[in-house]
């Protein structure tokens, strides 16, 4: 049904790790080909069916001034016509072949993939491959390029326009982000993306899409011998482009510098609701502190045994829910966050007040050893969960691999977590929500008058 | 193909990393050495999975799949009977039994038994609907004996706390706020309301009933809903088939044998009403859902709808209401259609959201293309691809243990066989368009779909 999982706001932090170091079995295998282009297999002979993907490294974050959007409408636009296959006819294709296929995108990268039967692998390889090279588009102005334009205009409504979380959530993330290529949110700002063209498409797609600026990750029932002879056969035999030269408009994001207070009152909103988004890490910046901030954050508010949750929801009973999370698989920082929700008759600045005066005793009491090691035991736990997945193996090497990662900091993740001390997961976030860091506090609230 | 295979039940030690997952070749010849057998395990080799189907020493009927690959099992237990059976007056009294099954027993209060959950790193939790009530719990291998002795504690000795119950009013009571500015909750109840107001699915919760439950109605009801003779058990795993069935009989040790459940009346939906139900919510999108009779799930005509409802709104950008009103013309960014079926009700349902300025036209948009299929159906080579994917594409469906214990259990509830997967490919491939295009006729015209609008639709008539 959905063509893309971004909306970039909320999917992209969820990606977990996964995988066991001490398992050889399901080793994956990487090379790659001629012409630049990244393989990666992850055998698991379950069941006769693959996991094929390609991951572009390219996303929302490599958007020119004034064209927010367009790396995700021009995923869009790939499903519709090439040199060899008419329009709509590769997923007429890849659904004949019984195959379930779809994409998405965010800031840091783009990817397509398919599902499919084992003996099919090779049809989907022929069908990526064509589009990476043969895309056409076309620019008749009352054509499927402006209607896909529509269709992301109504994919905007619907993931964020319509809900009052998502509109207070895209304000912040912006403010968080000022000045950095996160800024805009991946889906656009929608008089942006009513503005982009045919051209604009094409001229992204002759920079961005070429085998070396692209990974393959086949996981499923197949060994690296025969995904190298298949991907030889397709993708090795497009010549590389040398148009991009592998860097990225990544960088560092700046500490906030000031408090902030962004209130969203919506006549939708029924039960009110409180955060704080603090500067954050990431894995890809600072692989341990952010291991670390994860299990001291799951330790502080991750769930019902949480020290907040036990203070907060059951003891003192101000609050129906309290969380802290952080989003550290984006390439560049990304948020750490302090969220609530009150119970009837506690007001927002009461939540505010006992939340952080039972954060800050935690963080002076420091944690115990015995929590650390439930916290990231559990971590540890999801990444053998994690291989029951065919996708979600798939996309954990493929978005570790397009932020510039390596199956190693993958394998490892298990044994790096069980190593995370209770001192490194105290300091973390003893760090990211010190006395000395700013915060925006975003306010969600019902508006006057209400439905 | 089936065949038996006898196990000396008693012999066999808990030994969860050592897992026969090959059925012996000659089962005669361990029948002979078989004194007193305990328990009989059915093989069922399919083209999808390899069933071992069983009945406990204690009685409980389990279907697994033994999957050593991955160290971690995959459990899913469920009992025919669900919120249908909540009293007048105490809605939300199933919901708040399944909630307490994670929330303390025996010596553990909620924090304790949360905390051993962690401290196992499983999971275990309950749910329940109309029909049904569940629990799932996934574990890893090495923990499975302690992770069932905690899953048996719950089943015997749950506490009902106060904190727990206490909180689940809170929860609720928020909830019921909340709901009444949730587009697919004011969808569902409109419909609800305009097909079937009198009947037990139409039940909500609310401030009063939800202020009206106490854990001692909980405990009662619990004591109705999970009993042992209707208790049905899917599992796949690293697990062996005698090590299953010593943890299960051991976890259901203290419910009940039976309960009394009160049948339910079917419902008989009422003519469709001509214009669109209308709910306004101030949001720039409107929902648009719609909904028509559908077919029991043994109905003779059942898989040619299936096959048709692909290309109707099922097949993605391969059905017609998606061609049409998003890649054609912009209103959308998803449309979908499917088949539900439920012990009371079989409907066929679909939706989407378009901006509030074009609601009108995308109304009239599913109009005109449902009325395109009963005029003139579908084409040899729209069925030929919905039958290519829908065979194609089954095998995705078992690629990862929590989907094969989800399948098999979907196939337990619905009473399909145990062979049903094997035989679900070629019941599609044998719809013809003929069927198709009658089925189209008889269940698609736009006036027996009941519309509901939710937003501030404009251009409705």
């Amino acid at each position: 049904m959905k063509r893309i999982i971004t909306g970039g706001l909320l999917a992209v932090a969820l990606l977990c790790p996964g995988a066991m170091a001490d398992d050889a079995a399901w080793a994956p295998e990487t090379f790659t080909l001629d012409n630049g282009m990244e393989v990666v297999v992850v055998p698991d002979h379950r069941a006769p069916v693959v996991t094929h993907m390609v991951w572009y490294k390219v996303g929302a974050v490599d958007e020119d001034e004034g064209k927010s959007g367009l790396a995700h409408l021009f995923e869009h636009v790939m499903f519709k016509e090439t040199e060899n296959l008419g329009p709509e006819e590769f997923t007429t294709i890849v659904q004949r072949n019984g195959g379930q296929l779809n994409a998405f995108t965010s800031w840091d990268y783009t990817a397509y993939f398919e599902r499919v039967a084992k003996p099919q692998l090779g049809k989907m390889m022929e069908l990526e491959a064509e589009r990476m090279v043969n895309l056409k588009i076309n620019d008749d102005p009352e054509g499927p390029f402006i209607s896909e334009r529509d269709v992301v205009k109504e994919e905007r409504r619907q993931r964020i326009e319509n809900n009052p979380g998502a509109i207070l959530q895209e304000q912040v993330l912006s403010m968080l982000w000022k000045g950095h290529p996160y800024e805009i949110t991946v889906i656009g700002e929608m008089d942006e993306v009513a503005a982009l063209t045919p051209e604009d498409g094409m001229a992204f797609y002759e920079k961005y899409y070429s085998p070396e600026n692209a990974i393959l990750v086949v996981a499923g029932d197949v060994g690296a011998d025969e995904v190298r002879m298949l991907a030889e056969e397709t993708y090795g035999k497009i010549a590389p482009t040398g148009t991009v030269d592998g860097t990225r408009k990544w960088a560092p994001v700046p500490l906030l510098t000031e408090n902030a207070l962004i209130v969203h009152a919506d006549p939708k909103v029924r039960q009110p609701s409180w955060s704080r988004y603090y500067s954050g890490l990431s894995q890809s910046r600072q692989r341990r502190e952010s291991y670390a901030l994860d299990v001291g954050l799951s330790v502080l508010g991750g769930g019902m045994t949480s020290r907040l949750y036990q203070a907060l929801v059951e003891d003192e009973q101000v609050a129906i829910d309290v969380n802290t999370y952080a989003w550290t698989t984006l390439h560049d920082e990304g948020p750490a966050i302090i969220s609530a929700s009150p119970v009837d008759g506690v007001s927002l600045d009461d939540l505010d007040t006992a939340v952080m005066a039972e954060v800050r005793k935690v963080l002076a009491e420091g944690f115990t050893d015995a929590e650390v090691e439930r916290a990231r035991n559990s971590l540890a736990a999801e990444a053998i969960y994690g291989r029951d997945s065919q996708s979600s193996m798939a996309n954990l090497f493929g978005s570790t691999l397009a932020l510039g990662g390596t199956v190693d900091d993958i394998l490892n993740y298990p044994d790096e977590i069980r190593s995370i001390t209770t001192d490194e997961a105290l300091a973390a976030v003893r760090n990211v929500f010190g006395e000395d860091r700013h915060y925006i506090e975003a306010e969600l609230v019902p508006a006057e008058g209400g439905v | 193909m089936t065949y038996l295979k006898l196990i000396l039940g008693a012999a066999t030690a808990i030994a969860l990393t050592a897992c026969v997952s090959e059925p012996l070749p000659t089962p005669e010849a361990l029948v002979e050495t078989v004194t007193e057998p305990e328990m009989i395990v059915d093989v069922h080799k399919g083209d999808f999975a390899e069933i071992q189907q069983f009945v406990t020493p204690g009685g409980v009927s389990v279907w697994l799949v033994s999957e050593p690959s991955i160290p971690i099992l995959s459990l899913e237990m469920a009992w025919r009977g669900g919120e249908t059976s909540d009293p007048e007056g105490l809605e939300g009294l199933s919901d708040l039994v399944v909630y307490n099954m994670n929330e303390g027993a025996g010596d553990l209060d909620s924090l304790a038994f949360q905390t051993r959950m962690e401290e196992l790193n499983m999971s275990f939790g309950c749910s329940t609907g109309n029909d049904w009530t569940s629990c799932s719990s996934s574990m890893l291998t090495e923990n499975a004996t302690d992770a069932m002795d905690l899953i048996a504690t719950a089943f015997a000795a749950p506490r009902f706390d106060d904190g727990p119950f206490e909180r689940f009013q809170r929860e609720n009571l928020i909830g019921i706020k909340q709901r009444e500015t949730s587009p697919n909750w004011l969808a569902r109840t409109a419909m609800a309301n305009a097909r079937y107001p009198d009947h037990p699915y139409a039940r909500q919760t609310s401030v009063e009933s939800i202020s009206a439950l106490t854990p001692a109605l909980a405990r009662e009801q619990m004591r109705k809903l999970m009993v042992k003779d209707r208790l049905l058990v899917t599992a796949v795993g690293a697990v062996t088939p005698e090590d299953l069935a010593l943890m299960i009989d051991k976890a259901v040790e203290g419910l009940p044998d039976a309960s009394e459940i009160e049948a339910v009346a079917d419902i008989s939906l009422p003519a469709a009403p001509a214009d669109p139900i209308l709910v306004d919510l101030p949001q720039p999108q409107s929902l648009v859902s719609f909904s028509a009779p559908g077919l029991k799930r043994n109905d003779p005509d059942f898989f040619t709808a299936y096959v048709l409802n692909y290309t109707v709104g099922g097949g993605g950008f391969e059905s017609r209401l998606m061609k049409t009103l998003r890649v054609e013309k912009g209103l959308t960014y998803g449309i979908y259609t499917g088949l539900s079926n439920s012990d009371h009700l079989d409907s066929w349902s679909g939706g989407g959201q378009t901006k509030n300025e074009s609601a009108g036209e995308f109304l009239t948009g599913i109009h005109d293309e449902l009325n395109q299929f009963v005029a003139d159906g579908v084409t040899p080579e729209e069925l030929d691809n919905a039958k290519a994917y829908l065979t194609g594409s089954y095998a995705l469906g078992f690629d990862s243990n929590a989907k094969i214990a989800d399948q098999m259990m979907g196939v337990r509830q619905e009473e399909l066989g145990i062979g049903y997967f094997d035989t679900r490919n070629a019941k599609i491939s044998a719809v013809t368009l003929d069927d198709v295009n009658r089925v189209a006729k008889d269940y698609l015209s736009p006036d027996k779909f009941t519309f509901v609008i939710v937003g501030e639709p404009e251009g409705i008539e």
